[in-house]
């Protein structure tokens, strides 16, 4: 009875405190500042538990109303800084310093469909701030990432405007598509596509490396990068912020070529040592034609941003303009690129349970481009047109450049070259947020991507030369060529335009719970549970049309056409849809924040695959361990400078399903046609032949890793990973008597091999007391890296990759015992000095002459063996060894420095921009050639007698070593008191400069050659346009 | 209360509709969009008509029969911009030749994937009943025929796949055929379409009864099977209504194409132009092109790549009185510019590949032949596989070779009448050899050198490098043993 009463009393007691409370709501006040002393406005401060909150005025002060002044707990979020909650206990004022999350455990980590911290996630994860992307002003979102994190390595394809890259997580994992899944707050977006993304738009880049990106099942085998857009804060005022800069680009490398003197020298030895008659009779031609100086130009680079950010008690919102325009250093404005970005990301709490989140992207971009990358492009071109021609000739026209028929004037090429590309891009997201009680939340998300993508290429008539393959004309006269479109029925043949309009889109619906809880205080349990559907849809119509009229860009249009009865003119079409369809689920605990696990289990159905192997199971397991806070790990004295250190292991399985849609049935869609009275039939043909058994390659990952943290500055991140992949989806070489080799035709696509990609990332992190007038952070990333294939199909050695010259050797492989694309060729020992010195030879060498390339018997077989692959031999490989990143920042004062440097080490270029020609330019190491005995033993004579100096060999591997300095940049931040008096929160001026040096011994335009042509034509230079050195001033002023 | 429940409820619709979707099995089933499949077709007339076209398609790889056909033989050498330009090709002039080599694994690809188109009609023959199946089946059996004979007399003995496609992994459970299992198909294929093909075709480009005949005769002739080959020959004779063109020198223009001479010919156009990167995709003839002039300006011929030069062996080869096909089927390049009106503004450059002077005169690019957009690369010029004066020929050494040198004479006499030389009148082996002299002066430059010698024993003697025993069979391609699980013998010597 009386344990009753009393308990009774407590009842009522507390009721009588609620309602005294609920009478006494307190006001709290206070100011928050960063860890400079520096107050931050917008700084969200929120009641715990409840959907109270407020944010921090311009001079960072706030004031909230609690409803016990006593028991409230205020947490302080704000982006860039580690969330901070505080007890109130009774105060009137709480004034708070928030951390920089640059540093804290507490940064938040997206691992997907979830978040955590830094110090409780499992898995091998790297977050990049998006000021750190916006720094580096550059066009695309993935080049700004190059060197920030360790194993991830980003192949600039392009320097080009607007040219494309390939993001590489921990190697080549796969033969065909090897980029990751990208995320758009949690929208697929194509990595083709990234050219829309305007990076400053970037709030933050999450990079989950390891398997615990299994998360995304099918299509995580290349890891999972994930995007945040800019936020607005809740009970904010409209804050406005203009930044922008403008540069000049200029070719950061010239080639080192012959001038016309010493170009006639040399062709007149080629042809004199052959006994044929010399080309030039006078050498002394003086400098000649500096081709380099008349295509490369300096260009502009600009882009303007401006944002609005805030909100109110249940809102949010961030909008942004943009624009962007780049003018290439080769062409200027025919290879331009222009982006226009609009965005508005908006939260809105419909009531204090639901929110609804909405991010809205629109993009247009327009780009021109010219040939590149490959024989016949402009700079290819310019690399071996001659010094002797001039420009143009006396009578005004260009000159033809006759003696090697398929270089042809690089300006004149420019000049006639109309290649341009539009897209519209719509990305967003309606997201609605459900908090059903403290525990669980229900996540419902419709996400959609909408492009479209118009193309243009006008084709006028033009006459290079006479036999120039390129030409579109029957003569210099631009008279246009004769088709004879039935017996003695001719028709003209104009200049055309060919235009294509294609339409993706692509919708995202999906729905998960999570859960989260903590028992008895030590217990962490979080779980996840989804499901997610995916459909993409493309279609595409295009035509060309001949006969335009004034043989000029203004009339380029198919409406404009005015061929006869439609006899050249055609048209084409294609749509494809693809589908996914998945549930995941993914279970963490922790105990005390000490031991952790995670565990992962997606459910993958793919349109991709047939019925026989239409869905997937993709699992993983994680765990780590803070083992500095056991008791044991305090008492060691040599431990004590260490604040914190975990221990990671992770495994799973993660999946690919990156190859053609219905590859797993025959269609006929080969290419079946002849010529019946003089007319082209179309028929039919078996185009892909089928392979109802095709399933997802699967990616086994294993990770270990160990973070430490030496006091608040100095962080240490270890990683050692092993990635396999096997049943590799290819599309190999499979019996000719399938028949699968004729026009049209391809082979199935099968699963088959294995490929092992191993290595060790290691990230130092140091950042000096941020408080101080002088302080500065920096961090050096490290990645070693070991690629191999371990397995090809059955009965397929190597597959061949890209060639060497013009129809010649094989150079690339895909190849067991190898990385893939590995060159291989013959090894050169020097060259034969003498008639004696070959007769003498235990090796012989046919058709070898003094002065010859000499080439080294593998097979110890005493011949030099052309015309089977038993003497060639491993020439490099296009991988790098290690990678490094080194970034830097220093503040004093009102002044900042910053820089980024990347290197890679260990990885080889093929030399390929030099046509084999008699008559083409050549680079001036040729002047140093053998003449006679003893006088080189590096580089052949020159001569237009048949040899085999133009076999690929090491005489055409350089290393392609390098250190470049990315980015440096030098801010200088107006005294508050001048921005105050603009009313302005701060203003920053910056100069800065991209690519400003770049060390390497490659003798070509840019060692960073990327992989344009896919993996197997890596490292191989057709004369790649490089990257500018751009100079350039920017301003971000902040209201 | 309501409100909780409200948001309860809006988060199990939301739930809920993402996992309905999730439960539709069929969200996964999508079917191609306009796209039809190789195992729901042949369900109309056309459907026949389409998949025959696509049989006829990989005839365009003639080119690689020409090349390889004089390349081997003494006839011509491989040229081309250096020693490594199309390498398989200068490994074949030289002879040394081995089971890696691209152009030969072309010619064993193109001509099953020949084989296979034309069994992807036999093997759908009873779906549907029209008037004209007979004679589309019939075009079929005629294309498998020709494909098979390039493979046996290619590489000997190859896989018999008759009436089916095969399947990735049923590829390796195939054996090579003989040699006479082989010529027995192609000769069953042929004399079933015989009876059905009619001497006329019905559009240019279709194969005629006289093509058919023409082939089985000297598929005849290939296996020393005399008899059947001269009266089969004779056949053609007498009914085709074939006649040898008066003029030698119009024999290869493309205005002329479809003269009374072509029995059999491979259509191409000018018209679609095409790149270096898929000679098998090209609707145009490659030949031409290779074979034209390199980086050459002036008159009359266009610019090309100088493969396949004639040697100075088979110039010489020409008797003083035989200039009209000696220069009809070699261009001597600098007596033809010094003969210009104005040589000094001719100019041409020579390839690192080989330089003999001569061009091939019968297939090079001219002027008026170019293939619109590429200028150098195709050629509307029909390549003419069997022409009236070759059967005679063949139909000469048949009747000669089964004692029958009345009629052999009368065949050969009609082909040298024509180019005004003296009439043979020798027999037995003298005039066997003279007919093989004949073959290699009439033909020269057509493919047909090289297949030739080994089929008359004459290899070794007349080709450098060539081993006996061994070089009368090209290696079947490695690569191509080791994807059919490498089970098949090489051939002999390789």
């Amino acid at each position: 009875m009386k344990n009753r009463s009393i308990k009774s009393l407590l009842l009522l007691v507390s009721l009588l405190s609620f309602h005294i409370s609920r009478a006494q709501d307190a006001i709290i006040k206070g100011q928050v500042k960063d860890n400079n002393g520096v107050t931050v406005p917008g700084v969200n401060v929120l009641e715990v538990g409840t959907m109270n909150g407020v944010s921090t005025d311009i001079d960072g002060n706030y004031s909230i109303k609690v409803s016990n002044a006593e028991t409230a707990k205020l947490q302080f979020t704000f982006i860039g800084y580690a969330k901070k909650e505080v007890l109130v206990g009774g105060r009137s004022k709480v004034d708070v310093q928030l951390e920089s999350a640059a540093v804290a455990l507490e940064e938040v980590v997206v691992i997907g469909y979830g978040t955590t911290t830094k110090k409780e996630v499992t898995g091998a994860t790297a977050r990049v701030e998006g000021e750190a992307i916006e720094k580096m002003n550059n066009a695309r979102m993935d080049q700004a990432l190059q060197g920030q994190v360790s194993g991830v390595n980003i192949e600039t394809n392009s320097g080009s405007p607007g040219g494309a890259s390939s993001i590489r997580i921990r190697g080549l994992s796969t033969f065909g598509d090897n980029d990751p899944l990208i995320l758009v707050d949690g929208v697929v977006y194509d990595s083709e596509g990234l050219n829309a993304l305007n990076p400053n738009d970037i709030a933050s880049i999450n990079v989950l490396k390891d398997a615990t990106a299994g998360i995304y099942g099918v299509r995580a085998a290349n890891g999972v990068i994930l995007i945040e857009t800019k936020q607005g804060d809740k009970n904010a005022k409209p804050r406005l912020e203009f930044s922008g800069f403008t540069g000049i680009q200029q070719a950061a490398r010239r080639l080192d070529l012959l001038n016309a003197s010493e170009y006639a020298v040399i062709k007149n030895e080629m042809f004199g040592t052959a006994g044929e008659p010399l080309p030039f009779n006078n050498t002394n031609l003086g400098e000649g034609t500096d081709w380099q100086d008349e295509v490369f130009q300096n260009a502009m680079i600009q882009n303007y941003n401006v944002s609005v950010a805030g909100g109110n008690k249940s809102s949010t919102y961030n909008a942004g303009l943009s624009y962007f325009t780049q003018d290439g250093i080769v062409g200027g404005d025919k290879s331009n690129f222009t982006r226009y970005n609009a965005r508005l990301n908006m939260m809105n709490e419909i009531n204090s349970k639901v929110k609804l989140n909405s991010v809205l992207l629109y993009t247009n971009e327009e780009r021109s481009t010219l040939p590149e990358n490959g024989i016949g492009s402009v700079l290819y071109n310019t690399i071996n047109a001659f010094p002797t021609d001039p420009v143009r000739t006396a009578d005004g026209r260009y000159s033809y450049l006759e003696e090697v028929s398929d270089i042809i004037n690089p300006i004149a090429q420019m000049e006639n070259t109309f290649n341009s590309g539009i897209v519209n891009k719509v990305v967003g997201k309606e997201e609605l947020v459900y908090e059903i009680n403290e525990n669980f939340t229900v996540t419902g998300r419709l996400g959609y991507n909408y492009a479209l993508v118009d193309g243009k290429v006008f084709s006028p008539l033009v006459w290079y030369g006479p036999g120039k393959a390129q030409n579109t004309a029957a003569n210099e006269d631009l008279d246009p060529t004769r088709v004879e479109i039935a017996d003695s029925v001719f028709i003209e043949r104009g200049p055309s335009v060919f235009e294509s309009r294609s339409t993706f889109v692509d919708v995202t619906g999906e729905a998960f719970v999570n859960y989260n809880k903590i028992f008895n205080e030590v217990h962490s349990v979080k779980g996840t549970f989804g499901a997610t559907a995916f459909k993409r849809r493309g279609e595409s119509l295009n035509g060309s049309a001949f006969n335009t009229p004034g043989n000029s860009e203004e009339f380029a249009d198919i409406s404009a056409s005015l061929a006869e009865g439609g006899f050249l003119n055609n048209t084409g079409s294609y749509q494809f849809e693809e589908r996914l369809l998945s549930t995941f689920i993914r279970g963490e605990y922790g105990y005390k924040s000490r031991y952790l696990a995670s565990f992962i289990l997606r459910r993958d159905g793919s349109s991709r695959f047939g019925p026989n192997n239409r869905y997937g199971y993709f699992p993983t397991v994680s765990t780590a361990w803070v083992f500095s806070e056991e008791d044991f790990f305090n008492k060691v004295k040599l431990f004590k400078p260490i604040t914190f250190a975990k221990l990671r292991v992770s495994y799973g399985v993660s999946g690919n399903d990156q190859i053609p849609n219905f590859a797993y049935r025959a269609q006929l869609d080969g290419e079946g046609v002849y010529v019946f009275n003089n007319v082209i039939t179309q028929g039919i043909a078996i185009g892909r032949a089928s392979n109802p058994d095709l399933r997802w390659e699967s990616t086994r990952q294993f990770n270990a890793g160990l973070d430490l943290t030496f006091g608040d500055p100095f962080t240490v991140t270890v990683n050692y990973f092993v990635k396999n992949t096997r049943d590799l989806l290819f599309q190999p070489e499979v019996s000719g008597v399938l028949g699968t080799a004729g026009p049209g035709g391809q082979s199935p696509v099968i699963n088959a091999g294995d490929i092992s990609n191993r290595g060790v990332e290691l990230e130092l992190g140091y950042q000096s007391d941020p408080t101080k007038d002088f302080n500065y952070a920096a961090n050096f990333n490290a990645t070693y890296l070991k690629n191999e294939v371990l397995k090809t199909p059955d009965g397929v050695e190597f597959l061949p990759g890209a060639s060497f010259g013009v129809g010649g050797n094989v150079a690339t492989r895909f190849e067991e015992g190898f990385p893939i694309g590995y060159f291989i060729g013959l090894e050169t020992d020097g060259v034969w000095q003498s008639v004696a010195e070959i007769e003498s030879s235990p090796v012989k060498q046919e058709g070898a002459k003094p002065g010859d390339l000499k080439y080294v018997d593998q097979n110890g077989d005493g011949v030099i063996n052309f015309n089977d692959d038993s003497d060639l031999a491993n020439l490099g490989s296009p991988i790098p060894d290690f990678t490094f990143g080194f970034n830097f920042n220093v503040k004093y004062k009102q002044y900042d420095l910053s820089a980024n440097l990347f290197a890679a080490v260990g990885q080889q270029i093929i030399r390929n921009f030099e046509r084999q020609q008699p008559f083409a330019n050549q680079l001036d190491y040729v002047i140093d050639r053998w003449t006679g005995a003893g006088t080189t033993d590096e580089n052949p004579r020159v001569t237009t007698e048949a040899n085999r100096n133009t076999e690929f060999s090491d005489y055409y591997v350089e290393d392609g070593d390098f250190l470049r300095l990315r980015n440096i940049q030098f801010g200088y931040t107006l005294p508050e008191k001048w921005t105050k008096k603009a009313k302005a929160r701060s203003c920053r001026i910056y100069i800065s400069a991209n690519n400003l040096f770049t060390l390497t011994g490659y003798s070509g335009f840019d060692p960073e050659i990327g992989s344009a042509g896919g993996p197997l034509a890596a490292g191989v230079d057709y004369g790649f346009y490089p990257q500018a050195r751009t100079f350039m001033g920017g301003f971000s002023l902040k209201f | 209360m309501s409100k909780r429940f409200r948001n309860i409820f809006v988060a199990l619709a939301i739930i809920g509709s993402v996992f309905s979707i999730g439960s539709c099995k069929d969200y996964l089933d999508i079917e191609p969009e306009f796209a039809q499949d190789a195992d729901n077709y042949f369900t109309t007339p056309e459907h026949y008509r389409f998949a025959l076209i696509g049989a006829y398609d990989l005839l365009q790889a003639s080119f690689l029969h020409l090349w390889i056909g004089e390349i081997a033989s003494d006839n011509s050498i491989a040229g081309g911009e250096s020693v490594v330009d199309t390498k398989g090709l200068h490994d074949i002039d030289a002879m040394v030749h081995g089971a890696v080599n691209d152009e030969l694994r072309n010619v064993f690809r193109w001509n099953y994937a020949g084989v296979t188109r034309a069994n992807f009609i036999l093997e759908n023959r009873d779906k549907i009943d029209f008037i004209g199946k007979e004679e589309i089946l019939a075009e079929a059996t005629f294309l498998r025929a020709y494909y098979y004979f390039q493979l046996v007399k290619f590489f000997g003995g190859v896989p018999l796949v008759v009436d089916e496609r095969l399947g990735a992994d049923e590829v390796t459970e195939v054996d090579r055929a003989s040699a006479a299992e082989v010529y027995s198909q192609i000769e069953l294929d042929l004399n079933a379409a015989i009876p059905i093909l009619n001497w006329t075709a019905p559009e240019r480009g279709r194969v005629s009864k006289g093509a058919a005949l023409a082939l089985l005769g000297k598929v005849y002739l290939y296996q020393n099977k005399f008899a059947l080959s001269a009266s089969t020959f004779d056949e053609l004779i007498n009914n085709g209504g074939y006649s040898l063109l008066p003029d030698f020198n119009t024999l290869f223009a493309e205005a002329n194409e479809g003269h009374s001479e072509v029995v059999f010919d491979i259509q191409y156009s000018g018209i679609e132009g095409g790149s270096y990167d898929c000679l098998i995709c090209l609707e145009g003839n490659a030949a031409p092109g290779f074979h034209g002039i390199r980086q050459y300006k002036g008159p009359v011929y266009g610019d090309g790549n100088s493969y396949n030069l004639p040697t100075s062996d088979l110039y010489n080869a020409f008797g003083t009185n035989d200039q009209i096909r000696r220069d009809a089927a070699i261009l001597d390049i600098d007596a033809f510019i010094n003969s210009q009106p104005n040589p000094g503004d001719i100019n041409y450059a020579v390839g690192g590949g080989g330089h003999t002077g001569y061009y091939n005169n019968k297939y090079i690019k001219r002027q008026g032949e170019i293939g619109a957009p590429d200028n150098d690369l195709t050629s509307p010029v029909n390549y003419i596989v069997i022409r009236y004066a070759d059967v005679l020929l063949m139909a000469a050494e048949a009747h000669n070779r089964n004692s029958n040198d009345a009629t052999a004479l009368g065949y050969v006499n009609q082909v040298r009448a024509r180019v005004n030389l003296p009439a043979l009148t020798s027999g037995g082996s003298t005039l066997t050899q003279e007919i093989w002299n004949e073959r290699r002066l009439e033909l020269a430059g057509e493919g047909h050198r090289f297949f030739d010698l080994v089929r008359t024993g004459q290899a070794a003697s007349a080709i450098s490098g060539f081993a006996s025993g061994k070089n009368e069979l090209f290696p079947i391609p490695q690569i191509e043993i080791d994807l059919a699980g490498n089970n098949w013998n090489q051939n002999p010597g390789y």
